[in-house]
């Protein structure tokens, strides 16, 4: 099926983000059980899964347009939101060779790789760019190799470099983040970035997922999902400009909160890289507003069982205090006690 | 609760396979334990005995006028360094890492520097928004000097920054700011 891109919607301001009937039918929900509990929950990422959104390796969906010009401004008031150490320049090529060839296998209308040698053409349909360059020689693009694909791949994205038994983030795209930040993480170690999240330390998961990690072999990437709440469909929500966003927050009501609160899932991938040996990092965000998910009967039921039985501690984590008890009661009006299937797909085929 | 992502510290011992030993302080005085540390140890340290003027040095002791005077000269000394050149840094947490970073950017190893809190454990904080580095922070809750953000100190730290992530706190409702209570060690 060919896929269809929408002109460019925003991601502030206005907020003119829409999901059409098949985008919601294809959005990754994470929660395939009624109690949510953080977990390593790491599969294959192969092809195919519950909604169409696994279909491909890296996802493009109809958002694309305006999710990389979001980026674009993003990068233009912050350019630190891209940075990549000086020893990771190998890893660059590694990610945009990866990424070119995905999406030009994927999308061949809209993507097209050729290569010559190390003369590569690269065309971008929808966002108008044609582009010769030599691969290997970083004075040929307009970017680092890194910056210059990332900006035309939906999700952000790491690179993690491999060494003394753990992984550094030594590289990064971060334009749409769950509240952390690029610049004050780049060069930590896997256990320091991941510091602040609650209970999961304790519970050994990143200690598991370390060693999982550690022994990722090329051509077997795997994926996990995570999810938070968004007021408004916000892509920048980054805690350097938290001043700017939290008031919308503060405003979620009880006669807003289906229309402007979405659920975010990243659907995370991590793909060995093979002449560096790092990894890429890739954290594909969807947002949803909460009435365009009820839409799917099985996803409203879900999800208001979910928000009302969520720990205390990662409520807090989450930052949903201040609105969750909206969540709940606008939830709680599609929940009619009906029993549900384990898993994740919307298990209907029209809204 | 400990803090991931600070850094754990082993009290000071010098490293018999080195060679030559610089210790580098941002007190006025070593700690003892170096002083008593066996074998030939240079130390830097920061003291004046007047307004502009450095303690005098001594055999092996060589006093600055401040950090900011120490820590270009660590670089310096670094860009000469020989193979066995071990440094420890030893002092505030902003200190030692700021330390640290120099001879990493001077191209040593990780295994040729040592960190050695010794000192009150005050912070060094990052203002995520405006940038701004504030020192000795030992309140949970602090305004930023610059942007004038109320900013929360997170119990997450950079070593690349030396410092602690700080993020507005009332952003949600602006003037909404708990009260600031000591922070934990």
């Amino acid at each position: 099926m060919t896929l269809i891109l929408k002109p460019a919607e925003t991601f502030r301001g206005d907020y003119t983000y829409r999901n059409s009937d098949e985008a919601i039918l294809r959005f990754p929900f994470p929660f395939p059980e009624n109690i949510y509990m953080y977990a390593v929950n790491v599969e294959p990422h192969v092809r195919g899964g519950p909604t169409a959104a696994y279909d491909a390796v890296f996802d493009i969906d109809e958002h694309y347009v305006g999710d990389m010009a979001d980026r674009a401004i993003t990068l233009a008031e912050d350019p630190l939101r891209c940075q990549v150490l000086p020893h990771m320049a190998e890893a660059e090529w590694d990610t945009l060779e990866l990424l070119m060839e995905s999406l030009s296998s994927d999308y061949p209308e809209h993507f097209t790789l050729t290569k010559n040698g190390d003369e590569w053409h690269w065309v971008n349909r929808p966002l108008g760019i044609d582009e010769h360059f030599t691969f290997g020689r970083r004075e040929t693009l307009p970017y680092g190799p890194f910056e210059y694909i990332t900006r035309q791949v939906q999700g952000d994205f790491s690179i993690q470099d491999q060494r003394d038994g753990t992984l550094y983030m030594d590289g990064g795209m971060v334009t749409s983040q769950a509240d952390w930040s690029l610049n004050f993480d780049i060069g930590m170690n896997f256990h320091e970035w991941h510091g602040p999240v609650p209970l999961a330390h304790e519970a050994g998961v990143f200690d598991r997922a370390l060693q999982y990690l550690l022994r990722l072999q090329h051509g077997k990437p795997v994926r996990r999902l995570n999810w938070t709440l968004t007021a408004n469909p916000r892509l920048d929500t980054s805690p350097e400009n938290y001043p700017m966003w939290g008031a919308e927050k503060a405003e979620i009501s009880p006669e807003n909160v289906g229309h402007r609160m979405c659920l975010r899932v990243e659907v995370q991938t991590l793909t060995r890289l093979p002449r560096s040996n790092a990894i890429l990092f890739g954290i594909r965000g969807y947002l949803i507003r909460l009435e365009e998910l009820a839409r799917v009967k099985k996803w409203a039921l879900r999800m208001h069982r979910v928000i009302r039985d969520l720990h205390p501690l990662i409520i807090e984590y989450k930052g949903m205090p201040r609105y969750r008890q909206f969540i709940i009661d606008y939830l709680a009006s599609f929940d009619d006690g009906t029993v549900l299937n384990s898993g994740t797909a919307p298990e209907q085929d029209s809204l | 609760m400990t803090i991931k992502s600070r850094p754990i510290y082993a009290p000071f011992k010098l490293d018999v396979t080195g060679r030559v030993h610089l210790v580098v302080t941002n007190l006025a005085e070593a700690p003892v334990e170096v002083e008593e540390a066996v074998g030939d140890v240079l130390v830097w340290t920061v003291k004046t005995v007047a307004p502009g003027v450095p303690a005098p040095a001594a055999r092996n002791l060589r006093p600055f006028r401040s950090v900011a005077e120490l820590l270009p000269q660590l670089a310096v000394r670094l860009a000469q360094a020989t193979v066995g050149l071990r440094i420890y840094a030893v002092g505030s947490e902003a200190f030692i890492w700021d330390a640290y970073n120099v001879a990493m950017g001077a191209g040593l190893d990780g295994a040729e520097v040592f960190t050695h809190h010794a000192g009150p454990f005050v912070r060094r904080v990052y203002c995520t928004h405006c940038r701004t580095m504030i020192e000795d922070v030992a309140v949970t809750i602090i305004p930023c000097p610059v942007c004038g953000a109320h900013l929360f100190v997170r119990d997450h730290f950079s070593r690349r920054l030396a410092a602690f992530m700080g993020v507005i706190v009332d952003a949600e409702v602006p003037g909404e700011i708990p009260a600031a209570e000591a922070l934990i060690s």
